[in-house]
């Protein structure tokens, strides 16, 4: 696939840079480990995320802290799964951009479905069936009537975020299931050798809530999870060997025999699912879901950011969910690193957007070093 | 108006750190030293101010300042005192507050020698629309307590009301070992735990502009919102006795804002002359504007337009202009003040906006969360209700004609002309 980026491929020859010549010469087992890490397609987002990571650490000794990992998971979690899905999609050569408003409807459906006196796990389900409505919607709407899917989604970006508040009244409401209760222990604390017990109040939350987001590391563990899931399904499967071809070439797959309407649709089905349970899981993890629409856009461009980030492709064909879940982590260390230095609100879009530039720049340079030795 | 706008700082806590020479010179010459002036106040507070800035690193801004300091106050000191003495008539008993304020506290001891702070305190603003201009005054707020103080504070949440990336940004805070955090609750549940995690590592946390009695926070300090509303109530059944009554809101249900309209329509259910209709006309202040402006022209009969948030009041300002709504009779007020509020208050275009005093919601918070920590807990923390001032067209003038950080008009000292 990678032979259709004429356009990457063509600064890479152009200035012959001094480093070119000497790949081989030194070292050459480092030399060749070093190589081969570049070779991934995630090995420039990898050396840049370590690097944003180290420099926080040096500048921040509170933030190589555990109590950091934990607030830096929402920061990453949820945008990777919403970047998985992108990828899904943009490697077929499309892209959804109602993912913000189906993370704001979702809870409200669920919320909607739980007042009507269903049990939670029902809702979940259904309230997850209705933003597979809404990616079938998406879908046909672009495959079948044939409306480009930025139109088709920035509609759908909308339509939604509007349903959405016509249904909540434009009222937050509590999420159900996410009840916090609390409780007193006993607990037992020695001090200066002698053992106090003291009552101290313990906050529980409910087994669905910490399934589903409220938990320290179920937002965590579900990203992992999901992104594990499609890139399998990218690599291993003839689903994921058909969107690429579809995102490659789409007139060649549907050539060659590939039902490109049915990829394309499943693919829209599968981003919208995600979006929405990343809609319940933050829902949840808040305890309360406000209909924001204003908040909608923003979510989605930082998904599909991590998503370009990490390396795949806005004109399809290329792309991995490792990689989009890289791009999420670099995105989330920025936030946390920057907001734990201590940066006020004026300036952190300010150096956010600067960082992130010049972490492409390394991106792009290290991507062009390893074009360079032969192996890309 | 200035010096009861000083005399209600807790000015004995420490001297100001920043503004011109002018101002400095005021505050330096004290009662006693009406003779020629001498210069060892002036080489007194130099020290003092440059014993402060050696605590901050040095950078070229830093130097340049205490270098035109200096120029400053020891060439034109002499010349200014002079003047500022003959002004004053040499009278001792004329003196501001705030120079007495200064002579007792004789060679001003600045906060950290009087409190003994165990360090630079930190305090994070955790706030809903952090590039919203309404909140410019409460960080010029929260910045001139913290260089009163010599603390230092960061502003930070969500720009669109995202609660969870604002429950982030606590979180943040608390890894990051704040010592103090003030958060706008506008979620009555979804920052009870980062609350309770907060206080339990010892990070007092207070919550200002929006409030939640749910949540566990030490106190509140901001406007009263639902006693504020049902006040406004009775200002609209007093100016529309009978009729139609528009009530404009921007996001229903956001908790710094639905307990005004709340409080209104409890006032105003009791007069069963007064029709009261709930618009809802969104975030963004264009969108808001035209929202009134085609309720206005749906609804002629509609007697008077009132609304709970600045955009909308704004909005029905502007929209009673546009459609010359005042030669009808049609009454109008609402929230805090735009420039564009004011002024058009100012032309009668509305009868009354209400202020909370934004400037105090960060300078309050600031000044409690460090109370807090020097006394260990023991003081600092109250409830402050941060006001319900009617302004109508007269009262409001100074608004108009002046430039200053307490209504975020101006980012230098001091109340200015407004030219």
């Amino acid at each position: 696939m990678s032979d259709t980026r004429t356009g990457d491929d063509a600064p890479a020859t152009a200035p012959p840079a001094p480093s070119s010549s000497e790949p081989r010469a030194p070292r050459p087992g480092a030399r060749e480990l070093a190589l081969r890490f570049l070779t991934l397609r995630e090995g420039s987002i990898v050396v840049v995320t370590l690097l944003a990571i180290v420099y926080f650490a040096v500048q921040n000794d509170r933030f190589f802290t555990h109590a950091n990992f934990i607030t830096l998971l929402p920061y990453f979690a949820p945008f990777a799964i919403l970047a998985a899905g992108e990828v899904l999609l943009m490697v077929a050569g499309e892209i959804d951009l109602s993912i913000g408003s189906v993370s704001i409807f979702a809870p409200f459906m669920f919320y909607e479905f739980n007042q009507s006196g269903l049990p939670l796990m029902a809702c979940l389900v259904l309230a997850l069936a209705c933003c597979v409505v809404v990616g079938i919607i998406n879908g046909v709407l672009t495959e079948v009537v044939g409306v480009s899917s930025f139109i088709t989604t920035l509609g759908m970006l909308l339509a939604l975020g509007g349903l959405t508040l016509i249904i909540s009244h434009a009222q937050p409401v509590a999420m159900p299931g996410a009840e916090v209760t609390s409780h007193t222990v006993n607990v037992t604390h020695v001090v200066n050798g002698v053992k106090v017990v003291l009552p101290e109040k313990v906050n529980e939350t409910g087994t669905f809530a910490k399934i589903f987001g409220a938990g320290t590391y179920s937002e965590l563990i579900w990203a992992l999870v999901i992104i594990a899931g499609v890139q399998i399904l990218l690599n291993r499967t003839r689903w994921g060997v058909y969107t690429i071809a579809v995102g490659g070439n789409k007139h060649g797959a549907a050539e060659a025999g590939i039902n490109v309407r049915l990829t394309v649709i499943r693919n829209f089905i599968v981003c919208s699912v995600f979006a929405g349970l990343v809609g319940i899981m933050e829902a949840t993890r808040a305890t309360s879901v406000t209909p924001d629409t204003a908040g909608a856009s923003e979510t989605m461009f930082r998904a599909v950011s991590a998503a370009v980030i990490g390396g795949t492709l806005l004109l399809g064909g290329e792309g991995t969910a490792i990689g989009a879940l890289l791009g999420a982590l670099f995105l989330g260390v920025l936030r946390d690193g920057l907001t734990l230095e201590g940066v006020n609100a004026d300036y952190l879009d300010f150096i956010l957007g600067l960082a992130i530039l010049f972490a492409m720049v390394i991106n792009v340079y290290v991507g062009r070093v390893r074009k360079r030795s032969g192996v890309g | 108006l200035r010096c009861v706008r000083i005399a209600r700082l807790p000015a004995p806590v420490s001297p100001p750190r920043e503004g011109d020479a002018t101002r400095r010179e005021q505050e330096v010459s004290d009662d006693e030293s009406v003779q020629p002036p001498n210069m060892d106040p002036v080489h007194d507070a130099l020290e003092r101010l440059e014993w402060q800035d050696a605590r901050e690193e040095e950078t070229p801004h830093s130097r340049l300042r205490a270098l035109t300091r200096r120029t400053a106050l020891t060439g034109g000191a002499a010349g200014i005192a002079t003047a500022i003495l003959t002004a004053c008539g040499g009278g001792g008993d004329k003196t501001t507050s705030s120079s007495k304020a200064q002579t007792t506290s004789s060679g001003g001891t600045p906060a950290t020698g009087i409190f003994k702070p165990a360090k630079k305190y930190k305090f994070v603003f955790v706030n809903h629309v952090t590039t919203n201009p309404f909140f410019v005054p409460t960080r010029y707020g929260a910045e001139d307590a913290c260089k009163l103080l010599g603390c230092s504070y960061q502003w930070t949440g969500s720009e669109n009301s995202n609660v969870n990336e604002m429950v982030n940004a606590f979180n943040t805070a608390i890894t990051g070992g704040a010592d103090g955090i003030a958060i706008a609750l506008v979620d009555a549940k979804a920052f009870n735990g980062p609350t309770d995690a907060a206080l339990k590592a010892k990070i007092p946390v207070v919550s200002y502009n929006a409030d939640s009695t749910e949540n566990a926070r030490l106190a509140y300090i901001g406007q009263d919102l639902f006693v504020s509303g049902a006040e406004m109530g009775k200002h609209i059944a007093e100016l529309v006795p009978s009729g139609d009554v528009a009530l404009f809101i921007a996001t229903p249900g956001q908790a710094n804002i639905q307990p005004r309209i709340d409080g209104a329509k409890d006032t105003l259910k009791s007069k069963s002359a007064i029709k009261t209709h709930v618009i809802t006309t969104g975030a963004a202040l264009p969108a808001e504007l035209s929202v009134i402006d085609s309720y206005a022209t749906g609804h002629p009969e509609t007697k008077g337009y009132f609304a709970v948030d600045a955009g909308s009041t704004q909005g029905l300002a502007q929209t009673i202009q546009k459609h010359n709504l005042r030669n009808k009779g049609v009454k109008g007020g609402g929230y805090d003040l735009t420039p564009t509020t004011q002024k058009l208050l100012a032309d009668d275009q509305i009868d009354f906006t209400i202020d909370q005093q934004p400037y105090l919601q960060g300078f309050l918070p600031v000044l409690q969360l460090y109370m807090n920590k020097v006394s260990e807990g023991l003081s600092g923390i109250a409830d402050v209700n941060t006001g319900l001032l009617f302004l109508d067209k007269t009262t409001v003038a100074p608004y108009n004609d002046t430039k200053s950080r307490y209504e975020g008009t101006s980012s230098s000292a001091g109340v200015a002309k407004a030219g």
